[in-house]
């Protein structure tokens, strides 16, 4: 793709960010303010909000979210070897079936160790 | 020279946004702070030609690491609402070197005269760094396999709950 | 296929310690909780068998395979012995410590063994991507070792310090490696060494000097050393004794590889700037051991002083006397291991790791006393102990190419780190005992210790076997 081609992208990255300033921008121009207690509270559908709104999270989340970057980086690896893979034939497949594999035992370890556990 | 205008916009998204991740004393927003920089990176390798890369950089470090750093800030027990001080005595000594240092890099990496190799660039397409892959870095790929498995392991272990 | 067999054979201890890890990963899955240590005793098992495809390789031709980015030579050949004996050790002086003390006992020696394969890696590594993908693949086990007990807050500390700093270090260092990249277009060590010659001078120096943060860091060369006193002292000791010994080693290969091969002819005089640090990290790690009462702190010192010693090895080698470094890494290897062993059984029986509670183990548990005695010595650079015969090589290696002034600075803090050393000697046999009773140590640890303290007489009494061995070893494949 020509570099220049990029400048399309740019160019819709830049439209996209002023539609989302654009309302917020109208919004504070146009807008009466009127400051009152109760619009500072949180919306907790119509009844008084009680507790804290930070809660904190349980390590799961973590969890979760560590075996996604790890198998996220598996894919990266992935898509190019997909893309010259018929060219190299039954070699191409078994290094991957290595590739994968070792992760697989990875995968098998952090589901038995109870990493994805969500109760 | 669009390049080169495009190459200053990204650059300034980018350190902009780097200050903003290592100075600010939210630490949320000092996390949120971290996309525009990792979005920036995507751009300067979009200007090396190097597309693929760019598209790693927005899916892993943009995409997942950042929804990780914020679930690990959201562990902590005072996490988003807890405000640090971010500097302390050695901001003078720090900025000198810093500055020092800068300085000299600059020096040496306009004094210096590159070397251009005659022929064309190496490619960093999907399909050659395929290529690369099964051919001249194999060794590279499997080992890196390992690399993610005892990453995987060791975060368990780290973050799995003593029973 | 474009990857030709043969060079599957030269990865053969590689293929070997990866699939001993898998295989220990699985056999892991099946253990009840409370008999992991048979995971650590196939582990200890496997790798002591993994000797044998290493040394299967000695005496091959030495030559780059993987399309130049591993190489096979006597030189990655002993380092690889070294890493895989040094975590056969650790793992069996690990056993006590871990047993009953944390539910991921079975993960640490799955950790060590791809420690093990990450060593051996770095040994081998001839290609800047090789050489960095191994460094991190050994920091990353490192990291999590050093804070495995996560209820010590020491060990919090410890794992944490090690980590940010050695993020910091390696960022610079792969920032260095772009800059030699940026010169040479190569990144495989081999191409950069001809390519580099007629470099500009000033990109060079300032790719050598990062280059070196990060490696420096791994070895613990002034001024990157800061981490080792707080990570030694807050790590598991057995993990201490690892990072002490294995990871330091291998840095060593890394670096003399780098500077042998990849600097070889650049327009940089590295021989005088390793002496500089090296001169400067004896002096400062001997000085600051002097006050230290901690067992664990007064042996991170002691070893940077040490990583000092042998960096004047680095800078020296070359002529008759370059198997110099190679011996004092071996006699280096067996007696640390062997001090912090002690430390370990003391750490594990009298629940303490400060120097004065040594106090009368010359009593209470003479074969152990009489070992650190030995471990000691042989530290300081006393006959007969290996660690004379090494200091003898390094001193000699030092001044036969023309750095005298290095090896006087060598001698003089020689004589310095005798107060401390002989401090603990004193204390065990010197002082009366805080309680009576004996010390007993568990069979595993009793095993390496004995290994250990052999291999310490034997090198320092025996030099001649060692001496060929390691001067096969030192044959550093040149372009």
């Amino acid at each position: 793709m020509l570099l220049v081609d990029w400048l399309y992208v740019g160019v819709f990255l830049v439209v996209g960010l002023a539609m989302a300033a654009l309302p917020l921008a109208v919004v504070w121009a146009l807008a009466p303010r009127l400051a009152q207690p109760q619009k500072r509270t949180t919306y907790e559908s119509g009844v008084v909000p009680f507790g804290q709104a930070w809660a904190q999270f349980n390590v799961r989340y973590y969890l979760f979210s560590l075996v996604f970057v790890i198998f996220d980086v598996e894919v990266i690896y992935l898509y190019p070897w997909s893309i010259v893979f018929r060219q190299y034939g039954r070699y191409a497949f078994f290094v991957m079936l290595i590739f994968v594999g070792i992760l697989l035992l990875g995968l098998i370890h952090a589901w038995r160790k109870g990493a994805l556990e969500w109760t | 020279m669009g390049q080169l205008a495009a190459f200053i916009i990204l650059s300034v998204v980018t350190l902009v946004s780097a200050v903003v991740v290592v100075a600010s004393q939210n630490i949320v927003r000092s996390a949120l702070s971290l996309i525009p920089t990792l979005l920036g990176i995507a751009g300067v390798y979009i200007l090396l030609q190097a597309e693929y890369v760019a598209g790693i950089q927005v899916l892993i470090y943009a995409g997942a690491i950042t929804v990780l750093i914020l679930f690990v800030i959201m562990l902590t027990e005072h996490g988003t609402g807890a405000r640090f001080r971010q500097v302390n005595e050695q901001v003078l000594p720090g900025t000198i070197a810093v500055a020092v240092l800068a300085a000299l890099l600059m020096a040496v990496f306009f004094g210096t005269a590159w070397p251009r190799a005659a022929g064309t660039l190496p490619q960093y397409t999907a399909t050659s760094i395929g290529t690369t892959f099964l051919t001249s870095a194999i060794l590279v790929f499997i080992v890196t396999s390992f690399v993610l498995l005892v990453a995987l392991m060791g975060a368990i272990v780290i973050a799995r709950r003593e029973r | 296929m474009p990857l030709p067999i043969e060079d599957l054979w030269a990865v053969s201890p590689e293929i070997w310690l990866a699939g001993l890890g898998l295989l220990l990963l699985v056999l892991d899955l099946f253990v009840p909780s409370g008999r992991k240590a048979i995971v650590g005793w196939a582990a200890a098992a496997g790798l002591t068998l993994g000797l044998v495809p290493i040394l299967g390789l000695v005496g091959v031709t030495p030559r780059t395979v993987f399309f130049g980015t591993y190489v096979v030579d006597g030189f990655a050949i002993f380092f690889k012995i070294v890493a895989v004996a040094s975590t056969v050790l650790v793992i069996l002086s690990a056993m006590d410590v871990l047993r009953g003390q944390t539910q991921f006992e079975g993960e640490m020696y799955i950790l060590l063994t791809f420690t093990a394969l990450g060593l051996s890696l770095m040994a081998g590594s001839a290609d800047l991507i090789m050489v960095v993908l191994s460094i991190e693949f050994v920091s990353l086990c490192s990291y999590v070792m050093a804070g495995y007990f996560k209820a010590d807050r020491r060990g919090n500390e410890a794992g944490l310090k090690y980590f940010l700093f050695g993020a910091g270090a390696s960022a610079v260092m792969i920032y260095g490696f772009s800059i030699l990249y940026g010169l040479t277009g190569q990144t495989s060590l081999y191409a950069i060494a001809s390519a580099l010659s007629g470099a500009p001078r000033p990109a060079v120096v300032v790719a050598l000097v990062m280059a070196l943060a990060g490696i420096g860091f791994k070895v613990s060369m002034v001024p990157f050393h800061q981490w080792t006193p707080d990570v030694y002292e807050g790590a598991p000791t057995p993990v201490a004794a690892f990072l002490s010994v294995a990871s330091k080693a291998a840095g060593f290969a890394v670096l003399l590889r780098l500077l042998a091969v990849a600097f070889a002819s650049a327009p940089v005089d590295w021989i005088t700037l390793i002496a500089g640090l090296s001169a400067v990290t004896m002096t400062v790690g001997n000085l600051l051991a002097l006050p230290q009462r901690n067992i664990k702190r007064m042996l991170a010192y002691s070893s940077i002083s040490h990583a000092g010693f042998l960096l004047m090895g680095v800078a020296a080698y070359a002529g008759e006397f370059a198997q110099g470094l190679l011996y004092y890494i071996l006699a280096y290897a067996f007696t640390n291991l062997g001090a912090f062993f002690v430390a370990v059984t003391v750490g594990q029986r009298l629940g303490t790791d400060d120097i004065p509670a040594y106090a009368g183990l010359g009593e209470r548990a003479p074969a152990l006393a009489w070992l650190m005695a030995l471990f000691m010595l042989s530290l300081t650079g006393i006959p007969p102990t290996a660690g004379f015969v090494g200091k003898f090589y390094i001193f000699g290696a030092a001044v036969q190419n023309g750095l005298i002034w290095l090896a006087a600075i060598g001698v003089v803090n020689s004589v310095i780190a005798l107060y401390y050393y002989v401090g603990v000697i004193r204390a065990m046999f010197l002082m009366p005992p805080a309680s009576a009773g004996p010390v007993g140590q568990p069979a595993a640890l009793q095993l390496a210790l004995g290994i250990t303290g052999l291999g310490t007489l034997a090198a320092g009494l025996f030099p001649q076997p060692f001496v060929t061995l390691v001067s096969a070893a030192s044959l550093l494949l040149r372009f």
